[in-house]
């Protein structure tokens, strides 16, 4: 073949290899959230300012190794009959920093609350959840996210500086080992 | 006043003959009736048809050789109105209007031997003076008469002609004046007149009623004739005259339009040849396409210019390669290439997806071209453009309008075929050794190759929810795509490498579908292997559209 795929890119660049979320998203991290320790959340930013919500690694929920059910109904609202029309995304559910997005049911009848950390609207709820919740616990930074949210520029571009990009975040959960 | 001049200086400009007469100001009814023979006393000597073309426009007929000129549309309105309130009036006194579409197709490219020479369109009054364009119209007014039946034995008939004209027809003007100073702008005969002059009397014999004056007849026959470059055409008196456009864009709800005849006149009342030229106006409906498809072999390089925040984020791009020879050819600066060359491509590439095969098809329209370029230039272009390494075209011919349309026909309806370079990232539920390094098997290969969800040709039923990539400016949607063809293989000493190709229905996401983005698109090709996939390297491998047409 005339151009060859296999010679149109340098297989031995790292780069290349990237998964999908490293390529275009930006990591930021929110560690315990409400005073609860490990109740830490990662954002992740798409340079459109898209924003990924997903529970960080470090999060209390990784250490339990119990059965749970995801609940997307918050008081009266239900965050999966969110729906957005057109360009402008019109009729999704605002957010603030404590909007709670998903509850998390362990199997001896305790909870906590998953918040979205940030203003903005809600996009999409990550219905695979639905069927499948392992998903939050098997691949949290990528399939198993939890929710699409969307800010205004001013907004995402604030958050993002505000908080703890990923090297940060390391070092302080290392110190707190 | 030399009317033999002004003949020679409206004919040089691209007028028909009955348009010549008008701006000499004839306003003798018979001259109309057979134009043709009446200007022969101005054409010198035995040789009308070797008159110098003097043309202070641009646009010369060397160009309508071989572009477009836009077809008219004509459409008869027919109403009758009864206007007179005599007492013994038994016909309906409320108006029926019937209308009544047809095509005129007129181009003035040489046509093949074979066929009815045609003429050329007149610039001025866009062929609705041109006899060669009235027989349809005719019919279609003696068809309506025959249906309806009006007893009637007089008629009158009115005109409307595309807003257009008037544009036309200043530019005209200016120019005569430009040309002799002491011209009086107002002998010009009305264009309606004219038309009824010679359209209305033909029509009269053809439907046998006598033709009388609209306050006499109760019979009106209207034929609006529609010209489909109409409103674009007057887009340049935004720029002309931007106070009066920007005052009826306010006032939105008391002007539904923004080009009406009288917003036309308005902004055309204190235009001079210097503000028409400026806002790049022209005489004649001349643009020059030239076509062929690109191949594009680099992984950084975008379809048009890429700048953000009013800095290049990459250095060129594809139109940027391919209008520096053509603008070259016409010795134009920059900043006027990019004004007058407009890139229209069957879809665009990702800037990191490279375009092989016979390349994505698209044209160049060039707007007032100053001359046809010759084969020879258009070879030399090519050359150029291949010589960059980035983008390959292989050749450039001239298109017609219809052809474009179906250029952006395509880009909804044509199906894409891609190259994927894969890579196997986690070991597949039918993988049987989970301790060995991952490796593509050939069962995975087979896997992929047989695959299929529908009863029919389609391979692979898919939906797709729009990419976070564009889902700040799209909306939120689930869209049915298709993956029409699908086979892959093995890469010889990459094990976890396998490359696929597939075809895919207009508008499906490539990338999006191998991977699956977070199972937003589903089923992906890595759904299909059971196993973590991600995408290393995309490229088009062929545009299935038949371009430049034959």
């Amino acid at each position: 073949m005339e151009y060859n795929i296999l010679d149109s890119i340098d297989l031995n660049d790292s780069t290349i290899y990237k998964s999908f979320t490293d390529r275009y998203f930006s990591k930021r991290y929110i560690l315990n959230i409400d005073g609860i320790k490990n109740n830490d959340i990662m954002l992740m930013f798409h340079s459109n300012r898209i924003t990924l919500l997903c529970l960080a690694p470090s999060h209390f929920f990784f250490k339990r190794p119990d059965n749970y059910s995801l609940n997307f109904t918050v008081g009266e609202v239900d965050r999966l009959s969110n729906l957005v029309k057109g360009k402008g995304k019109k009729g999704g559910q605002m957010l603030t920093p404590k909007s709670v997005i998903c509850k998390v049911q362990w199997s001896d009848g305790t909870s906590f609350n998953i918040p979205c950390c940030m203003k903005g609207t809600l996009i999409e709820i990550n219905e695979n959840l639905v069927k499948h919740p392992e998903l939050l616990r098997q691949e949290p930074d990528s399939d198993g996210f939890i929710a699409i949210m969307l800010s205004s520029i001013a907004i995402s571009e604030a958050t993002k500086k505000e908080l703890l990009n990923h090297e940060e975040y390391l070092k302080r959960v290392n110190s707190s080992l | 006043m030399e009317h033999k001049a002004i003949y020679k200086l409206c004919k040089g400009l691209g007028c028909c003959e009955a348009c010549c007469l008008r701006y000499i100001g004839i306003k003798n009814p018979n001259a109309y009736e057979n134009s043709i023979n009446f200007v022969t006393k101005y054409n010198d000597e035995n040789e009308p048809n070797s008159i110098e073309i003097k043309n202070n426009n641009e646009s010369t007929t060397d160009n309508e050789k071989n572009t477009t000129m836009s077809s008219t549309k004509s459409e008869t309105n027919k109403s009758n109105e009864n206007n007179d309130n005599s007492i013994e009036s038994t016909e309906n006194v409320d108006e029926t209007t019937i209308e009544v579409n047809n095509e005129v197709e007129s181009n003035g490219r040489t046509s093949p031997p074979s066929k009815k020479r045609k003429v050329n369109i007149c610039v001025s009054c866009l062929g609705v003076l041109q006899e060669d364009n009235w027989q349809e119209g005719f019919q279609m007014v003696k068809e309506l008469l025959d249906k309806k039946g009006y007893e009637c034995t007089t008629f009158a008939c009115a005109l409307s002609a595309p807003i257009a004209t008037l544009l036309r027809e200043k530019i005209i003007t200016l120019n005569i004046v430009d040309e002799f100073p002491q011209y009086d702008a107002k002998v010009l005969t009305p264009l309606k007149e004219a038309w009824k002059w010679s359209f209305g009397v033909k029509l009269s014999a053809y439907i046998n009623k006598t033709l009388d004056s609209g306050a006499v007849s109760p019979l009106l026959v209207t034929v609006n004739m529609d010209y489909t470059d109409d409103l674009q055409e007057l887009e340049i008196l935004k720029l002309v005259s931007p106070q009066l456009f920007e005052e009826r864009r306010k006032q939105r709800r008391r002007f539904v339009t923004e080009f009406t005849r009288r917003s036309v006149e308005q902004a055309l009342e204190k235009a001079t040849l210097s503000s028409l030229k400026a806002a790049g106006a022209q005489l004649v409906a001349v643009r020059a396409r030239g076509v062929c498809g690109y191949i594009k072999l680099s992984r950084n390089l975008p379809q048009s210019p890429w700048i953000l925040d009013g800095k290049r984020v990459l250095p060129s791009s594809v139109q940027e390669i391919i209008f520096a020879p053509l603008a070259k050819c016409y010795k134009w600066e920059e900043a006027d290439a990019e004004r007058r060359l407009k890139l229209i491509a069957a879809g665009r590439e990702d800037v990191d997806v490279r375009c092989l095969g016979d390349g994505r098809p698209f044209a160049v329209e060039i707007t007032d071209p100053t001359r046809q370029l010759t084969d020879e230039e258009l070879k030399e272009a090519c050359k150029e453009i291949s010589n960059s390494g980035q983008v390959i075209v292989k050749r450039i011919v001239p298109i017609t309008r219809e052809d474009l349309i179906q250029l952006k026909n395509g880009e909804e309806t044509k199906s894409k075929t891609y190259e994927a370079l894969c890579i196997k990232l986690s070991h597949s539920k039918y993988d049987t050794d989970h301790t060995s390094p991952v490796r593509v098997t050939p069962e995975d290969i087979d896997r992929i190759n047989s695959y299929t969800n529908t009863d029919t040709d389609v391979r692979i039923a898919i939906t797709q929810k729009t990419p976070i990539r564009v889902l700040h400016r799209r909306p939120l949607l689930t869209r049915n795509r298709e993956i029409l063809e699908l086979t892959a293989e093995l890469v010889p000493e990459r094990p976890q490498l396998f490359v696929v190709r597939a075809r895919t229905a207009a508008g499906t996401y490539v990338k999006e579908w191998v991977h699956g983005e977070l199972r937003r698109s589903a089923p992906a090709l890595r759904d299909v292997l059971a196993a973590r996939a991600d995408l290393l390297a995309l490229d088009v491998a062929a545009v299935h559209l038949a371009w430049p047409p034959s």
